[in-house]
């Protein structure tokens, strides 16, 4: 019954969730199941181990942030645990709790499934500067006490969005290595499963410091894996565009022959190994600021830049949001693109052709793909 | 007894919308609800005991959501209203 041969984009927006439903053509689109309605929707990703399982992180102004799971594609949702303070290991309240009460879990940001070979884990990042895991699929969560209790984050600062743990990344070779990314702190890698964490900000700017290259503090926007070399990672960051083939030792900046490379999102697709997708908004306005949408594709082999979208086939001054651009596993590679002001833009051709799907959705906080599971 | 009215947005959570519960504090009828309805935990309170920014209590029709909260005595008191605020854009 959950094998199934469409295409789902997964939309988290401002006013709940939206499911979009192609195929492998990907030329016409239908929305289809929504959800949450009124309810701010971080993130919302299909968890490929188990096909038909989305989950979605929730976040009511009225009741709080709640983590939801649909197992038919979206059709129904139901609540499942929401991990609490990083004390907590259970549901009961802490009301004596000082540690407990200093940080009440604020915002979910990012629900990141365990690899295939882990098919029961679940990794949770959240608002302020919180992960856990869960070893059942969101029936308990454990806080990782190395970043939750770590002994410096009295010193980090939280970014415009809050102090948010919006990056989670596990190495497809080896699930004790994992890479996580933090507003205004910056990246960490852990070699043991999460019991430890080196800061691995090297070569990223912060220039709202004092110190402009501390070892943390930077405001990192997004990070995504390069499907081919998990060594390699591309970074959009407060300062700029990055990339760093070793495993975050180290930072190069790939943006500045663009001027202003500020941005929020990146994504690398699976079928494209070396490319990498950004979308550059206007550091001060933190909108397109060429007057209309545009895609920015980097190719790391022969280190250059080319513009996607052909200017002012779609005007205007759109912004994207650190979870607003995703890719799809066919070849050639679907990007997906969705705005602040509720456009979700489309190309099927990795980038050759786009579309806007026409729909104007709230303003969209997340985009992912469930990918087709057969046919 | 106190009877405790709640909004009909909180039916999501189970509550049909009025409750009698004998608690002698706010505190504790928030606990007696989240006995009964196990979905209502930390829907009005946070993991800390503090009441979410736009639910409101009113005691025998006065608003206690910013003065003594959940630590309210209910000596006496006949009505709770939970209700959540006009809020959001």
């Amino acid at each position: 019954m959950k094998r199934d041969s469409r295409l789902r984009v997964l939309l988290g927006t401002r006013k709940g969730t939206y499911v979009v439903e192609g195929n492998r053509r990907r030329r016409s689109w239908q929305v289809g199941p929504v959800a949450h309605v009124g309810s701010e929707v971080y993130h919302v990703v299909a968890d490929p181990r188990h096909p038909g399982d989305l989950y979605a992180a929730v976040n009511s102004s009225f009741w709080g942030p709640m983590l939801q799971r649909s197992r038919n594609w979206g059709k129904t949702w139901k609540e499942i645990a929401t991990p609490l303070t990083p004390a907590r290991k259970d549901r009961e309240p802490a009301f004596d709790d000082r540690e407990a009460a200093k940080r009440p879990l604020l915002n979910l940001w990012h629900v990141e499934p365990g690899l295939a070979s882990d098919p029961s884990t679940l990794f949770l990042g959240a608002d302020p500067h919180l992960l856990f895991r869960s070893p059942d699929l969101g029936a308990s969560w454990e806080p990782i006490d190395a970043i939750n209790r770590h002994p410096a984050r009295d010193q980090w600062s939280p970014g415009a969005g809050g102090a948010c743990l919006h990056t989670i990344l596990i190495d497809p070779r080896d699930a004790r290595r994992m890479y996580i990314g933090l507003s205004a702190v910056g990246t960490f890698r852990t070699e043991d499963g999460g019991r430890s964490w080196t800061p691995t900000n090297r070569g990223v700017l912060a220039p709202f410091l004092p110190d402009k290259h501390p070892e943390t503090g930077q405001c990192v926007h997004h990070v995504a894996a390069d499907a081919a070399d998990p060594d390699t990672f591309y970074r959009q960051d407060h300062a700029g565009m990055y990339v760093s083939h070793d495993r975050m030792e180290s930072w190069k900046r790939i943006g500045r022959p663009l001027g202003d490379d500020f941005g929020f999102c990146v994504a690398s697709p699976p079928s494209a190994p070396g490319r990498a997708y950004f979308v550059r908004l206007d550091g001060m306005a933190r909108v397109t600021g060429e007057g209309h949408f545009q895609v920015y594709e980097w190719n790391d082999r022969t280190r250059s830049w080319r513009r996607l979208v052909r200017a002012g086939a779609f005007p205007g001054h759109f912004g994207v949001h650190r979870e607003g651009i995703a890719t799809d596993r066919l070849d050639p590679a679907g990007i997906y693109v969705g705005t602040t002001t509720g456009q979700l833009f489309i190309s099927p051709d990795a980038g050759r052709s786009w579309q806007l799907v026409p729909y104007t959705f709230p303003g969209i906080h997340s985009v992912s793909v469930a990918d087709p599971t057969s046919g | 007894m106190v009877e405790v009215r709640l909004d009909g947005w909180l039916r999501q959570f189970g509550p049909r919308g009025r409750e009698r519960v004998e608690a002698d504090s706010v505190a504790a009828v928030i606990d007696a609800l989240e006995a009964r309805y196990p979905r209502l935990r930390f829907k009005l309170r946070d993991e800390t005991g503090t009441l979410r920014r736009y639910v409101r209590v009113f005691v025998d029709g006065a608003d206690v959501s910013a003065t003594t909260g959940t630590r309210t005595a209910l000596d006496g008191v006949r009505t709770i209203d939970i209700l959540h605020s006009i809020a959001g854009g």
